[in-house]
């Protein structure tokens, strides 16, 4: 194993915490404003909340999918994550939605399956599909941000650009660092509840009863965590001023703004393009 | 004389809906440079007066507050806490709860950012503080990925940074083992050189803080002031109020005390190990104090263990535990004889806590490699592992499960089916065992913290498991709750319980442990009597330091006292015994 490789083993998978790593100008979206990354998406999102049909999302994914390989760095999971679990995943969703369809209305299309009195049609395959590209889409137009930004950076972001209070923003990226321990502190409380017994009795109410089990001790070590980690920060002068010292500037230059119009503008095409609809056979129904 | 920087007079504190008011009455002076010591029993308000010292008190932390505290000019009941961080800083005992940002740089320039200090200043400051405790090559790294004297580092950087003339330290090292509790001290000491700190200190390893301490400021058991003035004078002059007190003393001074009762000429009492290593050069080791090898191990605690029937409580035969994708433990072999008391000691990741667990049954060993007493925890259902070993977790709140004393110690007799009646005389009779009868319709969560500890103890041992395994037990608990927790394992070990504990405190070990097994990187190291252990070297080689008592006697230069371990070693039949023993 190498040094670098030893470094990141013992790293493990995420650090939310790392500063925004620079891929070089190509992959731009890394260099962007993470306000400009979630605010180009968003007339997307809410155009893909009403659509019906299945050639605006498919076009909206296909779009973000170009963005994330032209202008994000991506590691092997989250190419394996792009390619190969998010098309099954769709697949998958595409047929249960499918089931769900109301049949009487697709009954004219053909009959793809029957299970006993139940017959599966291609116009309830065609509904389940349109719902699921339309999540997919949207699940992948966040990733646009998702996968380019760290998460002080959003914060910084957002105290600078949009006045948020640091108070806010900061004590926020402190809780953030209660997950793992929380995480932790939970497996242990579970595994001690095991070896007292707890884990007698099967089915959900065993379960309900279990798991409230956990988060009395959960709760308790939280709060006597939080309120040290108050003391802590009031200590260093948290929240002194309206203002602190920022260090890392996350300025929303002209490149951010020609990036948000340009989505905004090519959403606009996709979507009147869908309106009008130049390609019937992709229609749902 | 220089004015003091921070000065506080009858200081009294009651905390908002509690009856007692501690600290009552006392004062307190701290002049540039200077490093006090406040020392006192569990209960007697040291760390509510140091919260008082930045204004945590009572501003952030509900209380009420007579009498005044000014630092630098400001009284502190009228200044916030913000503007009162660029007077005092503060270093708190948990290092996981003091850390805010991703980066050890950022986490520095968080104080001065917030004080509006401009970036090439918030830049230069930060340099400074990291370079100061030896970090800042690091300065890029996520603070999770410092060891626990690594991130009590940082904290120090941290209030460096704040550009305070006074730094208030709580307990700084308790949550740490003894390589973090060395690198900590070994910061403080160079910070103390430079003469430019003021340093406030409450601490109970007196054995590392000692050496750097000019003054001494004890408050008793009620919260009032009891002494204050030079270490040395104060320390020496009322060593036997303070024992009576439940003061805690250096092991140097607790040391020497016992070899004038033992009738040595000790004309004046060592403070720090080197002292003790200077004394013991003056002294004839007597015949009786020269332990050597196994006989070492045949005092006190030991001989129980002698008259103890033979016979493996545990015996673990080529243990591999993988967890993710690496191998914790690499084929450990092991007989542990009943009625031991065994410590298994390591370094971070040498797998102590994974051998405990799968012995426990905790974590499920691979079939056929742990036995104890007859049966496998990998084959058995929790009812029959009840009745076999008792584990005790590091915070006892994670293993209470029922919503009162009596019920949670009932629980492990109801999974055994025993009846009623039954149930409600074993439970009255634990109850009693551990003080807890007054307690018994509280919910465990309301327990104070040795009252917790005692708890988990009782219910580990109520379905009558000969073996009781307890994982760190003493972790960040003050000496007196471990010295308390310490007395009831040597009484359950008198009467015949085989106890393991996984620890970090050596001296604990070198104090109580019959055994010792020494784990080095998923190996067992050394497993043998603790005498022979300590002498052995096989510390060393793990990358552990002996405990400060141990390096004191190895370090004199007769050879005779290099076997003793422990202060019971130099009692003469009569002598008193420690304060541990003497705290109620």
């Amino acid at each position: 194993m190498s040094a670098a490789a030893a470094t990141r083993a013992r790293r493990g998978p995420v650090d939310p915490y790392a500063d925004a790593p620079d891929h070089g100008p190509v992959r731009f979206l890394h260099r962007l404003n993470p306000l400009a990354k979630i605010a180009a998406p968003l007339p997307a999102i809410v155009a893909l909340i009403v659509s019906r049909d299945i050639a605006v999302p498919l076009a909206f994914i296909l779009i973000a999918l170009v963005l994330l390989l032209v202008g994000a760095h991506l590691t092997g999971r989250a190419l394996l994550g792009l390619f190969v679990v998010l098309p099954v995943a769709a697949a998958v969703l595409a047929v249960s939605f499918g089931l769900w369809a109301d049949a009487s209305r697709v009954d004219t299309t053909p009959v793809l399956f029957r299970l006993g009195d139940y017959r599966f049609h291609l116009g309830s395959l065609a509904v389940g599909t349109a719902t699921s590209l339309r999540l997919v889409a949207i699940l992948v137009l966040s990733l646009v941000a998702g996968l380019t930004s760290s998460g002080p950076d959003l914060v910084r972001a957002l105290v600078q650009q949009l006045r948020v209070p640091y108070r806010v923003g900061y004590t926020a990226l402190a809780a953030y660092r209660f997950v793992p321990r929380f995480g932790h502190e939970l497996e242990v409380i579970r595994q001690a509840h095991r070896v007292r017994g707890m884990a007698a009795g099967r089915g959900p109410v065993a379960a309900v009863r279990r798991w409230i089990g956990y988060v009395v001790p959960l709760l308790a070590g939280g709060i006597r965590h939080a309120e040290r980690v108050a003391l802590a920060m009031d200590s260093r002068a948290f929240g002194a001023h309206r203002t602190r010292t920022e260090r890392h500037l996350v300025p929303f230059r002209v490149r951010d703004g020609v990036f948000v119009i340009v989505f905004w503008l090519v959403t606009a095409i996709v979507v009147t393009a869908g309106i009008l609809r130049p390609f019937p056979f992709l229609e749902a129904s | 004389m220089t004015a003091p920087v921070l000065r506080a007079r009858g200081v009294r504190i009651r905390h908002d809906g509690s009856e007692r008011t501690t600290p009552d009455g006392v004062g307190l002076e701290v002049r540039p440079g200077e490093v006090v010591l406040v020392l006192g029993p569990s209960g007697s308000g040291k760390s509510t007066l140091v919260l008082a010292l930045n204004g945590l008190v009572p501003h952030a932390v509900p209380a009420t507050l007579e009498g005044s505290i000014v630092v630098d000019g400001v009284e502190t009941a009228s200044t916030t806490v913000a503007e009162l961080s660029r007077r005092v800083s503060m270093v708190f005992q948990d290092p996981d709860a003091q850390i805010v940002t991703g980066t050890l740089l950022d986490e520095v320039c968080f104080g001065p950012e917030n004080l509006l200090v401009p970036v090439e200043a918030v830049l230069a400051r930060a340099e400074a503080a990291l370079r100061q405790v030896g970090l800042w090559e690091r300065r890029h790294e996520n603070p999770d990925r410092l060891s626990g004297g690594g991130r009590q580092r940082l904290a120090i950087a941290c209030a460096l940074a704040l550009d305070s003339a006074v730094m208030v330290l709580d307990e700084p090292t308790a949550n740490l083992d003894p390589v973090g509790i060395d690198e900590v001290y070994a910061v403080l000491e160079r910070l103390v050189q430079t003469g430019e700190h003021a340093l406030v200190l409450v601490e109970h390893n007196l054995d590392a803080a000692i050496g750097l301490v000019d003054r001494v400021v004890v408050i008793d058991r009620d919260g009032r002031p009891a002494f204050d003035g030079p270490t040395r004078s104060v320390l020496r002059d009322n060593m036997e109020a303070l024992v009576g007190m439940g003061v805690w003393l250096p092991s140097a001074m607790l040391a020497g005390r016992r070899l004038r009762a033992a009738g040595h000429p000790v004309p004046e009492l060592p403070l720090t190990p080197t002292e003790l290593t200077a004394l013991l050069d003056t002294l004839v080791p007597p015949a009786s104090a020269v332990p050597v090898g196994a006989a070492a191990g045949s005092t006190e605690i030991d001989g129980a263990v002698e008259l103890a029937p033979a016979g493996n409580a545990v015996s673990v035969r080529g243990l591999r535990v993988v967890k993710g994708r690496s191998e914790i433990l690499h084929g450990v072999d092991l007989e542990i004889e009943r009625g031991a008391f065994v410590a298994i000691v390591g370094t971070n990741g040498a797998g102590k806590t994974t051998l405990l667990q799968s012995i426990a049954g905790v974590a499920a060993p691979p079939r056929g490699t742990v036995e104890v007493l007859g049966i496998d925890p990998a084959r058995v259902d929790v009812r029959r592992l009840a009745r076999t070993v008792g584990f005790v977790f590091q915070n006892p709140e994670h293993q209470f499960i029922r919503g009162t004393v009596a019920d949670e110690l009932a629980h492990g007799l109801e999974l055994q089916k025993t009846g009623p009646a039954e149930i409600e005389r074993q439970v009255g009779r634990m109850l009693e065992r551990f003080g807890l009868t007054a307690q018994r319709d509280v919910h465990p969560f309301l327990l104070s913290g040795g009252q917790k500890r005692r708890l988990s103890v009782g219910t580990a041992l109520i379905a009558g498991a000969p073996v009781l395994a307890l994982d760190e037990p003493t972790f960040g608990q003050d000496r007196e709750r471990a010295a308390e927790l310490l007395d009831i394992l040597n009484g359950l070990n008198a009467g015949g319980t085989t106890v393991l504990v996984v620890t970090h405190d050596l001296q604990l070990v070198a104090d109580h442990a019959s055994h010792v097994l020494v784990l080095d990187a998923g190996r067992v190291a050394a497993y043998d009597r603790t005498a022979a252990v300590l002498a052995s070297g096989a510390l060393e080689a793990a990358g552990l330091a002996p405990p400060p008592l141990v390096r004191a006697f190895r370090a004199a230069g007769d050879p005779a006292w290099h076997a003793l371990t422990r202060l019971a070693d130099l009692d003469a039949p009569s002598a008193s015994r420690s304060p541990a023993e003497e705290a109620p």
